[in-house]
């Protein structure tokens, strides 16, 4: 082996300047950008670091946020249900009083029905009474009614207390001495004489009497004067009759 | 032709050109010709460096490289790697390309040269001492060789020459025996086996640059181990008195 010195020298320079040369162009520029890269990988690690925290805290603040919403969609649905309740109770107030109503109306119609069908009732029957019992009188007594019912009247008249007959007396006086006789039928004139006669000795004297027609008053006769009257009809009959009917009618639809 | 017959021991002795003492070799002119690949393509990679996230693969394959290096020197010296890079890195890079670079027909690498070897092992041997004082000072790397006692230094001295000597020795022993080998086989079996012992040759190689640049960090930290220790008594000696 025979070692050239020159070659020896030369491989030592030649290294120092490889050395050299890949420090600079290698080493230097390799280790700087490794440095410059874990330098930037520290502080996006940092900011990473940086952005967590701030997430977590948004993420706390999210959470708390959402928590007071939930507990306000609570109170919020609370009070609704109970201004939902207040208002159905209201509602309900507020049907109850306009059935109470509708129920009232229609019984109030109800009643006026059977107040009409009552008097339809009484006046048929009236009719129907009135017809029967003069068929029956002026068959089996030879009786006329209507003068039965005018006998009848002429003794109410002659059987009126003292206190009775004044009171009208001064009824006659005050009303300009006008008596007004309504009765459901004609009055023959010789009944109405007798009339004339009965009252003039019964109650007073100078007086007029005028005689109106009245189908109304159901076979019957009435004197009117000044607020005060005299009369029979078959009205007091049959208000028996129908109070009787509308028992009956009333236990029936209880009964159903 | 063959750039070295086997009767030549050294591509020392295969002569280009020559004038007076000056004279220009095999070994010089492929050693400018690895240093010519490791600088350029050095430059080639560098000058577009990125230190963002997407870098080309040749960046990452250099930073590869020196981050083993930093790596292996920082376990050693554990602090301060990057000062001792550029002598150990390129060490390695140099030897390493030149053993690897047996695989091109007609190149002869320049470490099969006792001459590179020496030269390689005498730059280690200067940079211990430079290294030490350098850090320490002259006075505690002298007095180093004088431990325990004076008695000591001339083993130390004989220490240091001999491991400079084998440091030469194995790497020229290596290669150069490699290539012989290699051109033995060819004559005795040309077909198949020279392949694979080719193959070993290149792991045989990178080994070598392996070893080559860890003692000689081993070396340096050695010296540099010696006087921080000697740091932490007088440190130690301070805060106790």
């Amino acid at each position: 082996m025979h070692i050239d010195w020159f070659v020896f020298l030369a491989q030592i320079f030649n290294f120092l300047l490889l050395m050299y040369l890949l420090k600079r162009f290698l080493y230097g520029r390799i280790i700087k950008a490794m440095d410059d890269r874990e330098a930037k990988i520290a502080a996006r690690f940092a900011e990473a670091e940086e952005l967590k925290a701030k997430a977590g805290e948004a993420a706390e603040h999210y959470e708390k946020r959402n928590q007071l919403l939930n507990e306000k969609k609570e109170q919020m649905l609370n009070e609704a249900t109970m201004a939902a309740d207040a208002k159905r109770k209201e509602l309900m107030e507020k049907v109850r009083a306009e059935v109470d109503q509708v129920k009232t109306r229609w019984q109030d119609m109800l009643i006026r029905e059977q107040d009409a069908f009552f008097y339809d009732l009484r006046q048929r029957a009236a009719k129907q009474l009135y017809a029967t019992a003069r068929k029956a009188l002026s068959d089996l007594a030879d009786v006329d009614l209507e003068e039965r019912i005018v006998d009848e009247f002429l003794r109410r008249v002659q059987e009126l207390d003292e206190e009775k007959s004044v009171s009208i007396r001064k009824a006659i006086s005050g009303g300009g001495n006008r008596v007004t006789i309504q009765s459901a039928f004609d009055i023959p004139v010789p009944r109405q004489v007798k009339i004339e006669e009965v009252l003039k000795k019964q109650i007073t004297d100078g007086f007029t009497i005028r005689y109106l027609l009245e189908p109304d008053i159901v076979s019957g006769i009435e004197l009117r004067v000044n607020g005060h009257k005299i009369a029979w009809s078959l009205n007091e009959y049959l208000e028996l009759l129908v109070e009787s009917l509308t028992e009956t009618l009333q236990k029936e639809a209880h009964a159903a | 032709m063959e750039v070295v017959s086997l009767n030549q021991i050294s591509p020392d002795q295969v002569i280009i050109w020559s004038w007076m003492f000056i004279t220009l070799n095999v070994t010089i002119l492929y050693t400018w010709l690895v240093m010519a690949i490791l600088v350029v393509g050095s430059w080639l990679i560098t000058r577009n460096l990125s230190s963002e996230m997407n870098v080309s693969r040749w960046q990452h394959l250099l930073e590869v490289i020196i981050s083993i290096i930093r790596g292996e020197i920082s376990e050693m010296t554990k602090k301060g790697a990057d000062h001792y890079v550029p002598l150990v890195g390129t060490l390695f890079l140099f030897i390493c390309v030149s053993n690897v670079l047996v695989i091109v027909p007609g190149f002869v690498a320049p470490t099969s040269s006792i001459t590179t070897t020496a030269a390689l092992a005498t730059c280690v041997f200067i940079a211990v001492p430079y290294y030490g004082i350098s850090r320490n000072g002259i006075f505690h790397y002298v007095k180093e060789y004088f431990q325990p006692t004076f008695i000591f230094f001339p083993f130390h001295v004989m220490g240091e020459l001999s491991r400079t000597l084998a440091l030469t020795v194995r790497l020229f022993g290596n290669i150069m025996s490699h290539e012989k080998v290699i051109g033995i086989l060819l004559a005795v079996t040309p077909f198949l086996f020279p392949v694979v012992m080719q193959i070993l040759g290149l792991l045989i190689g990178v080994i070598q640059a392996y070893i080559f640049s860890i003692l000689s960090m081993v070396y340096i930290a050695s010296a540099l181990s010696a006087e921080d220790e000697v740091h932490e008594e007088v440190k130690k000696e301070g805060s106790t008195a």
